[in-house]
């Protein structure tokens, strides 16, 4: 009996490892347990090559990446901070805090810079853990001010190819008037300049079959309503700042593409001459009308991941249409007193709106479109 | 035959006896370090080459200075540069060898080595090595023989060879007043922007620059500069380039001084090398009489 308990016993912890409940709920990042490479991001907090929940081997970590409510906006920050706490040789830095968020929701968001919260949401002021003075116990910690520069020069010095000081902060005192690169009062509630981008794009690729894309970047914004974010999302600023870099910043990689489009139909965006913009009726045969043509997207294609097609049944999707809660005059044909009060199968056989109505049900000597039931608008 | 075989095998004792001797002493006037010693890990993924640390150093030193905003200027990077009697520390740059491509600087200094030639090679003890790490001078003690700059394998002490009464050997001294007597970081280190270079005890900094590597071993090649050359040294560096392709010697594990030491110290240690000449004069003295008396 003994033997029995102790095989369930086994049984149990190994389905719960299998399971990987040992991992922590609020782990920050999905760890399956049938996989246990330890990589560069395991070890940003594990020491130990095998961490467990039990011994997890932690060191004392704040780069877990900081949890922003998904409403959080950059708006929601400061407009500029300044940064004085360590003004010593060179003057206060004006920093332009609204520009550079709405810069970041391109490349990483606030977590790019902020990269800890709190348990409770809050995210720490720098220098609540980056003390001024340095630690000399965990040399690993930057001290504050090289936790600035480290942030800052991670992207200024991409695209900038220099370390001119003066970008950021003036020299106190100095003799030669350094002026800062950009006026302070310029800067104040101005969020990152609109991107202008061309209707179109049209790449040569390697696929030898049919070597030409179409982008349409126009429609894939204003019509399939994708956000910037939604395809640039791990840009860096070197991307299209880099001043030594003089072409149009491009996206290379078939990915971002394909995580919306099935990467296995090649002709959909592959083609051997330059692709029309999307058109409703000729790509899938249901010309949109002036009330469906305004309509978003989803309303209709539910799963935008798994564009289904729908019905084009109208009732399917216009279930309360009835005798008396549906104005037929919207359609162009105003029905007349005798036909107002009828039942829509009379005419719609079997209700089905996407054939032509038939008069045979009532009248032999009658047919639709030679006679009309109301008057055509 | 001249040699008979008694006395044969009495010249190879003594003789084997006094090789026995020089190879088996160490030398013995090592500073004994203090576990707990300084050093600096210069990390050059971080290095911006702004030259802060060469100001910095101008200033606490009193060498020759000239505006902060002037160290800004990039164009010396065009040559590579030593330390001179007036630059304790230099920036040299290597372009497109930056983890982005962009250039990597190197930050070139005294390395405080734990068993420096220098020290080794002065014959009035003016260069010492100092049991927390830097290796400091004696201006009042040198003779001005300049042994200690051929001696050094990274090419760093200078001489003031344009005073022609009281010239010195010039070099960086680890901030040694600022450090280990008043506690302050040395002057490069508390200016670095980035804190690309971090001052704190040699055991602790090789822990972090491994535990750097660990971590980012795409990053970093496994390779800590100074942890094991010539012994080891105070200043340490992490790159993400090879050593020798950035200009630092590629250098054995062990200090030249050692070798030298060994043999010099060793010949004197116990009276050995006199007792071994007078030893070996004698048996040839013996061996010609019995000779003579032969014939």
């Amino acid at each position: 009996m003994k033997k029995l308990y102790l095989l369930l016993a086994a049984f149990l912890f190994s389905t719960t490892l299998i399971n990987g409940q040992l991992v922590e709920p609020n782990h920050p990042k999905d760890y399956t347990m049938g996989n246990p490479q330890m990589n560069d991001y395991c070890r940003t907090c594990h020491i130990c090559e095998n961490p467990t929940k039990f011994n997890p081997c932690l060191e004392q970590c704040a780069r877990h990446g900081a949890q922003f409510s998904s409403t959080h906006s950059f708006e929601a920050g400061p407009d500029i901070v300044i940064i004085d706490k360590l003004s010593k040789l060179y003057k206060p830095v004006i920093f332009s805090h609204e520009l550079h968020a709405s810069m970041s929701e391109m490349s990483g968001g606030c977590t790019l810079c902020h990269h800890y919260s709190e348990d409770s949401g809050e995210i720490p002021a720098c220098d609540k853990c980056h003390k001024i003075k340095p630690d000399l116990v965990d040399l690993n910690k930057p001290s504050l001010k090289g936790s600035y520069h480290r942030q800052c020069l991670g992207c200024h010095r991409e695209w900038s190819h220099e370390n001119a000081c003066q970008f950021c902060h003036e020299e106190i005192g100095s003799s030669d008037e350094v002026v800062s690169t950009y006026d302070k009062t310029d800067i104040v509630g101005v969020p990152h300049p609109l991107i202008s981008a061309e209707e179109k794009y049209i790449y040569q690729t390697t696929y030898q079959k049919a070597p030409v894309v179409t982008f349409h970047h126009t429609d894939h914004v204003d019509l399939f309503g994708l956000k910037c974010t939604d395809c640039h999302k791990g840009d860096n600023c070197a991307r299209c700042h880099d001043t030594a870099k003089q072409e149009e910043p491009k996206i290379e990689s078939m990915t971002t593409c394909c995580s919306c489009h099935n990467e296995n139909n090649c002709d959909f965006c592959h083609s051997n001459q330059e692709k029309p913009s999307f058109n409703h009726g000729v790509s899938t045969g249901f010309t949109l009308g002036h009330y469906h043509e305004d309509v978003d997207c989803n309303n209709c294609h539910r799963s935008v991941s798994n564009f289904v097609t729908p019905s084009t049944n109208c009732t399917d999707c216009h279930i309360h249409w009835d005798v008396g809660t549906f104005d037929h005059s919207i359609v162009g044909l105003t029905l007349n007193e005798y036909h107002e009060e009828e039942d829509c199968e009379w005419c719609h056989i079997d209700r089905d709106f996407r054939v032509e109505p038939t008069c045979d049900e009532c009248h032999d000597d009658m047919s639709y479109p030679e006679d009309l039931p109301g008057i055509r608008e | 035959m001249g040699i008979e075989r008694r006395e044969f095998l009495k010249t190879l004792a003594v003789a084997s006896g006094s090789l026995a001797g020089v190879s088996s002493l160490k030398a013995s006037n090592k500073t004994e370090l203090n576990p707990d010693r300084f050093g600096v890990l210069s990390d050059l993924t971080y290095c911006i080459g702004c030259r802060k640390c060469e100001w910095a150093c101008n200033e606490a030193n009193e060498l020759p200075n000239q505006s902060l905003d002037s160290f800004s200027d990039t164009s010396v990077f065009e040559n590579m540069r030593r330390p001179t009697s007036e630059k304790y520390t230099v920036v040299n740059s290597f372009a497109n060898k930056g983890l982005d491509g962009g250039a990597l600087n190197v930050k070139v200094q005294c390395m405080h080595c734990e068993h420096p030639p220098c020290v080794s090679a002065c014959i009035v003890s003016a260069l010492r090595k100092h049991p927390d790490g830097p290796v400091t001078y004696n201006a009042s003690a040198c003779i001005g023989c300049r042994y200690c700059i051929i001696a050094c394998p990274f090419q760093i002490p200078t001489y003031e060879y344009e005073k022609a009464l009281t010239p010195q050997v010039r070099k960086c001294t680890l901030c040694l007043e600022r450090t280990i007597e008043n506690g302050q970081l040395p002057a490069c280190v508390e200016i670095c922007p980035t804190e690309a270079i971090v001052f704190g005890r040699r055991k602790d900094l090789l822990e972090l620059a491994h535990e750097r590597i660990r971590k980012h071993p795409d990053k970093y090649i496994d390779h800590v500069y100074g942890e094991y050359e010539v012994g080891g040294t105070s200043w340490m560096y992490l790159s993400n380039q090879p050593f020798n392709e950035i200009g630092f010697p590629e250098l054995d594990d062990k200090s030249p001084a050692e070798l030298t030491e060994s043999i010099q110290h060793g010949i004197f240690k116990g009276f050995s090398g006199p007792i071994m000449l007078f030893g070996l004069l004698g048996i040839i003295m013996k061996v010609m009489k019995k000779e003579e008396e032969n014939e």
